[in-house]
């Protein structure tokens, strides 16, 4: 059965413990004496240097008795961890509430063939367990027990619940020899395939290209930002001698005005280049040798090329799915999918994980639908009247635009500020593809919701998975008779990524499918009861592949 | 459908001044340090505030309705954006009370729905005297409870 011994972490984060906690040791006491020195002469800076061996020593020996003071344990039904030297902290973490487990691993890390394992629960703002390192080897166990083991709680839970029920029509005995048989059959078949998960998905060096290329990550915003941060004047150096020769000025301090316009031009779009590279390098870094597989009831997947990353998310945690794509993707017809649950993933886009970073859309859709018992949708637009109101919308935005050109040529030199108009025939398109690309889909088991141009994202959530349903009018939408309809899940999503949203409906319309999807949603709850009693799982996704 | 009670309105309103004046003794601070205002900025800023703010209460109150519904607790407020929020008992992840300080001396008391969403994911509803709150929680309780706890998590 279950490993009950406790475990340490690897003997190599005792060395890194060490010297991290040894080096804070060592400098406190520089820190400390050099400040209060400051302040009084009753302390003398010599102090500093017979205090610092006694700092290396108590940060290197509590950095040891971190390492040893730090355990987990995989019982039967909980990941137990207890850490902390002075102040100490047990955790418990059900199996059942496990939302995913991700490994990571840097390329010391690999070449030390050791890596960084993390437990997500949902809620909460940070990870509930992160083991800072382990062995690759028990960083697949832990994997592999962490999946038997929810299994073999989840059988145990329905096996329960089954007897429970049979208890009370009085039949005891075959409930029970009925709960013993689907136990042992979900660990059968976990052993059977070897925890070898089946391959679902694989990026291939095409698709990782095409990728790399079409998509942006804002990671690279922050990149380039950073560089010019810290690596101003160098930056400046090169920005200056790559604008020279097309007529950027010298030096930035004596120029002309046209050369400073020049510059600037010119470094726009030198920036903007490298922003590119940047999130071309990245997206590769990230996604090079990615793949997506099944094993037991969970999704694993492994990805990257320097920073591996790896992990599983359990079918029954995931809350919805999106389907993301940007003109470019779909002008040559690709897309990507991508899975939320409410738990954290490793990267910083909140609770959302790759599941086909891209390929050719029929095959992204195709996934998506086996993956939800998701019928083909056929999308329903909202009424034209929305389309009037981003014509007004972005009218306005371009107002602000003519009328900031116009207060600019008040303070400087500029002329011809009425130029600025231009931006008026952009709005006419803007209004249109913004209202052609919204779309919602009202399906059996599934709503789908579809709105955006530059990134757009189908999102398909099982009525199963909803939390609240909103209908929103603001005072303009009022004037329209015009509502958007709000759906929560339960899902730790970024300032980026918005609660699904069907904008600009009817208000009848709103109204209506407030309530279908609220009827839906208790339907879905039943239907679900009555599933996990037959005990076949049954629920907001369908855990049916082909 | 529910109303809040009246005195809720009187909450509003001492929120509204309160920022009102917060608002005019800040003009006040830059008309002594920085730049010399008209006195009547200060105070129009103010009576602005203290009147949109009463004007708000009074719309808001209007607007505020919440009831129980056979699956979920359906709330409708919202004065520039008006919002409709159907919380199904299902969802429910526990149910609190709570009174600030203004409100205790109002006698008032809010309820506060958690659920496990994003966004909504805490509704309030105030304005309600302390024996509706506790049996309002009560009642959610005991429907959270009878639907069998399944958070969809």
């Amino acid at each position: 059965m279950a490993s009950s011994e406790t475990n340490r972490l690897h003997p190599f984060s005792a060395v890194m413990a060490t010297i991290q906690r040894g080096v804070v040791g060592l400098s406190m006491p520089f820190f400390l004496i050099g400040m209060l020195s400051g302040l009084t002469d009753a302390v003398d800076p010599v102090w500093s240097v017979y205090l610092a061996p006694i700092g290396l020593v108590v940060g290197v020996a509590y950095g040891l008795a971190y390492y040893y003071r730090f355990e987990y344990e995989l019982t039967r039904d909980t990941f137990d961890l207890s850490s902390g030297v002075f102040s100490r902290r047990s955790r418990e973490i059900p199996f059942g509430r496990i939302q995913n487990v991700d490994v990571r691993q840097g390329v010391v890390q690999q070449l030390l063939g050791v890596a960084v394992v993390t437990v997500e629960t949902a809620g909460g703002g940070e990870t509930e367990a992160q083991l800072n390192v382990v062995s690759e080897d028990e960083a697949n166990r832990l994997r592999r027990e962490i999946r038997r083991l929810t299994a073999a709680a989840a059988a145990e839970r329905s096996a329960e619940e089954a007897t429970n029920e049979h208890g009370r029509a009085g039949g005891d005995e075959t409930a029970d020899l009925e709960a013993d048989a689907t136990g042992s059959e979900a660990i059968d078949r976990e052993l059977e395939t070897g925890g070898e998960p089946t391959r679902l998905f694989e990026l291939s060096a095409r698709e990782l290209l095409l990728y790399s290329f079409t998509s942006f990550s804002f990671a690279a915003v922050g990149g380039v930002l950073f560089l010019l941060f810290f690596a101003n004047d160098a930056a400046f150096g090169i920005l200056l001698s790559l604008a020279e020769p097309l007529g950027g000025p010298a030096t930035l301090d004596s120029a002309s005005p046209l050369e400073y316009g020049v510059f600037g031009l010119v470094s726009l779009f030198n920036g903007l280049a490298v922003t590119y590279l940047l999130s071309v390098v990245y997206a590769f870094l990230g996604y090079y040798g990615f793949q997506v597989g099944r094993a037991g009831d969970d999704l694993v997947y492994e990805r990257g090329l320097l920073q591996r990353y790896s992990g599983s998310i359990p079918l029954e945690k995931v809350q919805s799915l999106t389907v993301s794509d940007n003109p470019l993707q779909r002008r040559i017809g690709y897309a990507g999918l991508w899975i939320e649950t409410a738990g954290y993933g490793p990267d910083s886009s909140g609770g959302s994980q790759s599941a086909i970073p891209l390929a050719r859309k029929r095959r992204v859709y195709g996934f998506a639908e086996r993956l939800s018992g998701l019928e083909r949708p056929s999308f329903r637009r909202p009424t034209t009247v929305a389309r009037r109101r981003y014509l007004g919308r972005y009218s306005i935005v371009a107002g602000v635009v003519v009328a900031g050109a116009f207060g600019f040529s008040l303070v400087t030199a500029l002329e011809n500020w009425w130029l600025a108009a231009v931006v008026f025939l952009v709005v006419p398109p803007a209004a249109h593809l913004r209202w052609a690309n919204l779309g919602y889909y009202v399906g059996d088991r599934n709503l789908v919701i579809r709105s955006g141009f530059w990134k757009r994202r189908t999102t398909v959530v099982p009525y199963y998975r909803l939390q609240t349903v909103s209908t929103r009018r603001s005072v303009f939408q009022r004037r329209l008779g015009l509502a958007s309809l709000v759906v929560d899940t339960a899902s730790s999503r970024t300032f980026f990524w918005a609660t699904p949203t069907i904008y600009d409906l009817e208000y009848e319309v709103a109204r209506e499918l407030r309530e279908t999807t609220r009827e839906r949603l208790q339907s879905a709850l039943r239907e679900r009861a009555e599933s996990s009693n037959s005990d076949d799982g049954g629920g907001g996704v369908s855990v049916a592949f082909t | 459908m529910e109303a809040l009670h009246p005195r809720i309105r009187l909450l509003w309103i001492a929120q509204a001044a309160l920022a009102a004046i917060v608002a005019g003794v800040a003009l006040a601070v830059v008309d002594v340090r920085v730049a010399s205002l008209p006195i009547a900025v200060p105070i129009g800023v103010v009576a602005i505030g203290a009147v949109l703010g009463i004007v708000y209460a009074v719309v808001l109150y209007r607007q505020w309705r919440f009831e129980l519904q056979d699956d979920a607790l359906y709330l409708e407020r919202g004065v520039i954006t008006f919002v409709e929020t159907a919380v199904p008992f299902v969802r429910v992840q526990h149910v609190d009370t709570q009174f600030g300080p203004v409100e205790r001396v109002l006698g008032l008391s809010s309820v506060v729905v958690y659920t496990a969403g994003s966004r909504n994911a805490d509704v309030r509803v105030p304005g309600l005297t302390p024996d509706r709150a506790r049996k309002l929680q009560n009642t959610l309780r005991e429907l959270a409870v009878d639907s069998e706890a399944d958070d969809g998590v």
